[in-house]
């Protein structure tokens, strides 16, 4: 071992490095090099394991389960293979929910408390790409869960009734969805010390944009409130009716940003020849695009025509409404991202060396 | 070479603190290449704040550090190129081999995969991990992650490098192969601060020592008055009441007596060398005379006390 010394740092490249260390020969590559190879770490380290295969194992076993009871009772109602794709895709989406935080909400805490963060950072590994690998390989876990349920997806489309392309957007906006829990969870760890803490306030997370955001629409929605006066056209015998009506339309936003509604609003509308939605996602769909509607505030009272008849058919069809709104998944994904990037960005800042100002309480190595 | 003259580690003025605790305050010292510093100080006294600083995780509150010619703070990836870091803390990746450790570590210092396996089987061979190198890190015991956590600090043959506490959880064998290993590389032109307990042992392979004591480090002259001070003699004669009479007769008082021999209180070294002669020129049969405690120890010991009554004896 005479050779301990044979580079020195510095000005001039280590001989024995790769041909790539030197600087600017290609950045890209070199990031992205760096990057994977803490994405494999990471991988190799976190998720290679019995645990993980047997977790896998019961999340195959239970959408398979689903599938079978779903087919059962769907053919029962004739309503054929668009059922059974919403609710497995939403089942996917829930266990998904459910196993995220806890495999990424203790990437960097975790590594922090075992001593393997510090040793890394001294290395040539930048704090990006220590971040974004971590989320990369936390995304990487959870798309596997989702790849593991593609077969069962499949089966929907023997089935018949489900488009190829509402099944390829429906997965694709799962797996961003996915993707940005695993980033959430990234994120967290890097910025709360604990990892128990990291884990339950990502979980918390998940809650409020899945459970929470349904709530707080509606709260929202029923405690604004306006004045709606009707009046009745002329030759029609009823007086002019004022009410309080709530506001919907002023935080359609808030329920645009539950994962569910947005996975459902951007598979493509299909309907019936009534207008009516094929699946579930439609009728999701078109209930979130309904909330955009703003009331008519001086309209006339919709029962009754100038030959004093009364009518109800003027309603507009779940395919009108559906066709006449903006799609809310753009909003609801856009405002995920924005977290996601938020997250990992905070996370980026307070992992990056030197350290400047610490936490109380948390050491760098 | 003589591009690396100004290199090595250099700190000036460096404070750091975490809240209202000023853990380093005005830290200065210069470990130039090819030399071995030791870095002493009681528990609490900032070296691993300080090693932090230099290992470019810690940005100083004030002052400036250089590691082999780059600022930590301004050019972090320069110093990493040149810097090898063994943590206080034993952490390794638990399921991936020895082997494996490694290998990742060259690789993360922009190794090619080839030269990082190379390199891991050298570093396997240095610090005699064999057996060992493809069972997972989880196993090993402390000694043995101790040696595992040396050699991931050598991956990219630093030209500066800190070990925070490197002989400890080490058994003797692993020890001497330690010291002389610190003892090959500075031969070869690296720049090394050790901090350690063990202060014996770097009496045997530091060139120099800096103590830090509540975040400062002792200035020369402080230090040259601390190992100038009383200390403790230990005097082993084949004949104790001979000895003990002619203590008294050379009107030394105190000396206390153990299974080892006798302790003396000499004011200095040349007190020292009297009191030798005049023992033996009263007939006592002396076989051993020498300070009792290491020079390092003794001079940690005077600073380590409160200002008060430092040197009090001198």
């Amino acid at each position: 071992m005479s050779d301990t010394r044979e580079t020195t740092a510095g000005s001039e490249p280590a001989p024995n490095a790769a041909p790539n260390a030197a600087p600017n020969a290609a950045p890209v590559r070199d990031y992205v090099a760096g990057l994977w190879l803490v994405v494999t770490l990471e991988l190799r380290q976190r998720v290679r394991g019995v645990a993980w295969y047997v977790l896998l194992g019961i999340f195959v076993l239970l959408v398979a389960a689903v599938t079978l009871l779903l087919w059962l009772s769907t053919t029962a109602w004739e309503t054929g293979g668009g059922a059974v794709f919403s609710a497995v895709i939403f089942f996917v989406l829930l266990l998904g929910t459910l196993v995220s935080p806890a495999l990424s909400g203790n990437a960097i805490n975790g590594d922090r408390d075992i001593g393997t963060l510090a040793t890394t950072q001294v290395t040539l590994i930048s704090t990006g790409q220590l971040v974004l690998g971590k989320f990369v390989a936390a995304w990487i876990t959870a798309l596997a869960f989702l790849a593991a349920a593609v077969p069962f997806l499949l089966f929907a489309v023997v089935l018949g009734q489900v488009s190829a392309a509402t099944i390829g957007i429906s997965v694709l906006v799962l797996a961003a969805e996915l993707g940005v829990i695993s980033a959430i969870g990234v994120g967290l760890s890097g910025v709360v010390t604990r990892p128990l803490f990291s884990i339950v306030v990502t979980y918390l997370i998940v809650a409020t944009l899945s459970v929470g955001t349904p709530i707080a629409f509606a709260l929202l929605g029923t405690a604004t409130k306006s004045e709606q006066t009707l009046t009745a056209p002329a030759g029609c015998q009823d007086p002019a009716t004022t009410a309080e009506i709530p506001r919907f339309d002023h935080y359609w936003w808030v329920l645009a940003a539950n994962p569910y509604v947005v996975v459902a609003d951007a598979s493509p509308g299909v309907f019936d020849e009534y207008g009516n939605p094929q699946d579930l996602f439609g009728w999701i769909a078109v209930g979130v695009r309904q909330a955009q509607v703003a009331p008519d505030l001086q309209g006339h009272s919709p029962y009754c025509n100038s030959t004093g008849q009364y009518f109800g058919e003027d309603q507009l069809t779940a395919r009108e409404v559906y066709d006449s709104t903006v799609p809310s998944w753009f909003v609801g994904l856009g405002i995920h991202l924005v977290l996601a990037a938020g997250a990992l960005f905070w996370a980026w800042r307070r992992t990056v060396t030197p350290a400047r100002r610490l936490p109380t309480g948390r050491r760098v190595a | 070479m003589d591009s690396r003259a100004a290199q090595g580690i250099t700190v000036t003025g460096v404070s750091r603190s975490f809240g209202s605790v000023q853990a380093v305050r005005d830290a200065t010292l210069a470990v130039p290449p090819g030399s071995v510093t030791a870095l002493v100080g009681p528990n609490g006294a900032g070296k691993t704040t300080l090693l932090l600083m230099l290992a470019s995780l810690l940005a100083p509150d004030s002052g400036s550090i250089t590691i082999g010619g780059h600022d930590p703070v301004a050019d972090p990836q320069k110093v990493r190129a040149a810097m090898g870091w063994m943590p206080d803390v034993l952490g390794s990746w638990p399921s991936l081999s020895v082997r494996a450790s490694l290998e990742i570590t060259g690789q993360m210092y922009k190794m090619s995969r080839l030269a990082a396996t190379t390199r891991a089987n050298e570093l396997i061979g240095l610090t005699g991990l064999e057996t060992l190198a493809d069972r997972p890190s989880r196993v090993l015991s402390r000694g043995q992650k101790q040696r595992l956590s040396l050699a991931r600090a050598l991956v990219h043959s630093p030209s500066v490098l800190l070990l925070d506490e490197p002989a400890s959880g080490l058994d003797p064998a692993a020890r001497v192969a330690l010291r002389e290993l610190i003892r090959r590389l500075a031969g070869e032109g690296t720049a090394i601060l050790v901090s350690s307990h063990v202060l014996s042992e770097l009496d045997e392979m530091a060139d120099a020592a800096v103590y830090l004591a509540d975040g400062t480090t002792a200035s020369a002259e402080r230090v040259a008055l601390a190992g100038a001070s009383a200390r403790s003699w230990r005097i082993r004669s084949l004949d104790p009441d001979t000895l003990a009479g002619a203590l008294l007769a050379s009107g030394i008082v105190g000396s206390e007596t153990d299974h080892l021999g006798t302790l003396v209180h000499v004011d200095s070294e040349a007190a020292a060398a009297d009191l030798l002669a005049r023992l033996i020129g009263s007939g006592v049969r002396v076989s051993a005379f020498g300070p009792a405690v290491g020079d390092l120890e003794h001079t940690f010991l005077d600073l380590s006390r409160p200002e008060s009554t430092r040197g009090a004896a001198s």
